[in-house]
């Protein structure tokens, strides 16, 4: 599984800014030193939250009870190291602080009478914050049954074996069916023979005589059995019963390789209706 | 009886692409008293630890599957010329235990919890099966519901999602990670 392809771009771009910056500091003069001995990428967080979270824990911060100015200020603080700007990423970020903002701006507000703890304008951001905690918590738990996992191998989820990826078939769609149709439909044209045929063929008599070819668990090559074909009427009318087939989930259509031949056979359980008829 | 019990569930769960659950082998052996099927299983597990073999039976994903052993990986590895196993970034893992504690659940959900932007992780966890769409949430847009799939459980040896870590083992680890911090 290509992990770290699939991950958001954002991280990866942080890495590229951060050698930039990087770079720019070992050009300078080394005036700037670091605020304080925290020098902490914002890149190394999963989020604002994640960040929040680390804040409150570096200053051993009661959860409950968050001096909102002093996390906001640290919080900022934080978010101005950064020079460069993702959009993405950098909205989540001053989301969360202008939450901050807007609490200790509740909080200054005069009022009547003491506030009840569930009115304290802060417990919106309390919740979240055990909510993200214990979220993360459990994703450390299954980190570790991951670690454990992963060294006992189970053939299921097995990539194919180095060389071997012609195994590797799946089931194709009907657009690849259709485009396998052309293609054979190309190759008769191209034979040029003009053959005048009366015979009318019908749907139902197609269906069954696919069903007598694929009984018994027998494999049907697509392209083989069209050549077999007589007219373009009856490949059309075997084609239209094999699109129903595997519509209707009686049959299973597999193409080991592109532009390889499609092979069909039936399900299990279409089997045995077929038996039964 | 019971000896050829065992034999046949061995067969059974060594052909099994999949776990294979304890109702499917009672369905499989029918007319076996459930009773001795439980002791054979038992019996099969045991037989298989002690045995010391390459290879065991583990009970995940609510059914039993053949495994190699941890030990072995490096080996398993080498044959199948991988240089080691990718894990989950950290933000799936996160994303993933957000939705296995709130499923089912939406992007938009999942994201509110995460308090970052969680599409393209959904993405990622969805092409590598871990989680499912389960549906469309009759709210304002008609959002995807998503749930963890059977694959997430097998990923990590769970049989079911009764066996997520608990409120306990996640006020453990809190508690150890303040006090590491103090």
């Amino acid at each position: 599984m290509p992990e770290n392809i699939l991950d958001p771009l954002p991280a990866a771009d942080m890495t590229a800014t951060d050698a930039v910056l990087a770079a720019a500091a070992a050009a300078a003069p080394p005036e700037e030193a670091p605020r304080d001995g925290y020098q902490v990428r914002l890149e190394i967080f999963e989020g604002p939250l994640d960040l929040l979270l680390f804040l409150i824990r570096k200053k051993k911060i009661d959860i409950h009870d968050i001096p909102i100015a002093a996390i906001t200020r640290d919080y900022l603080d934080y978010l101005d190291r950064k020079t460069l700007i993702n959009l993405d990423r950098e909205a989540e970020f001053l989301f969360i602080a202008a939450l901050l903002i807007y609490i200790k701006s509740q909080m200054l507000l005069p009022r009547e009478t003491d506030l009840a703890e569930q009115d304290d304008p802060r417990q919106v951001l309390v919740n979240r914050l055990l909510e993200y905690q214990k979220i993360k918590a459990a994703g450390s738990i299954l980190r570790e049954r991951e670690e454990d996992q992963i060294l006992q191998w189970r053939r299921n989820f097995l990539p194919p074996l180095p060389g071997e990826s012609e195994l590797d078939f799946e089931e194709v769609s009907l657009f690849d069916l259709s485009e396998a149709f052309f293609l054979m439909m190309k190759r008769r044209s191209a034979a040029d023979t003009r053959i005048i045929k009366g015979r009318d063929v019908s749907y139902e008599v197609k269906m069954k005589e696919l069903f007598g070819l694929l009984n018994d668990g027998r494999v049907l090559d697509f392209l083989a059995y069209f050549e077999t074909q007589e007219s373009l009427e009856e490949a059309l009318v075997s084609f239209f019963c094999l699109l129903e087939l595997v519509k209707t989930r009686q049959a299973v259509a597999v193409q080991d390789e592109l532009f390889q031949t499609i092979r069909v056979w039936l399900r299990k359980d279409a089997r045995r209706t077929v038996a039964h008829e | 009886m019971s000896s050829d019990l065992k034999n046949i569930i061995e067969a059974l769960v060594f052909i099994s692409q999949e776990p294979l659950t304890l109702d499917r082998i009672k369905t499989v052996l029918e007319g076996a008293p459930d009773e001795e099927i439980q002791a054979a299983v038992e019996e099969l597990l045991k037989d298989y630890e002690a045995a010391g073999r390459g290879i065991q039976v583990v009970h995940t994903g609510g059914g039993y599957i053949l495994s190699t052993r941890p030990d072995h990986d490096r080996w398993v590895r080498r044959l199948l010329q991988i240089e080691r196993k990718n894990k989950l970034s950290a933000a799936a893992l996160e994303t993933l235990a957000g939705i296995a504690y709130h499923q089912p659940v939406t992007q938009a959900e999942i994201s509110a919890i995460r308090g970052v932007d969680s599409t393209y992780t959904l993405k990622s966890l969805l092409d590598k099966k871990l989680i499912k769409i389960v549906g469309r949430k009759k709210a304002p847009g008609n959002p995807l519901v998503y749930r963890t799939s059977e694959r997430f459980l097998q990923y990590f040896g769970l049989n079911s999602l009764d066996e997520l870590p608990s409120e306990e083992e996640i006020g453990k680890i809190l508690q150890e990670e303040k006090s590491s911090e103090a």
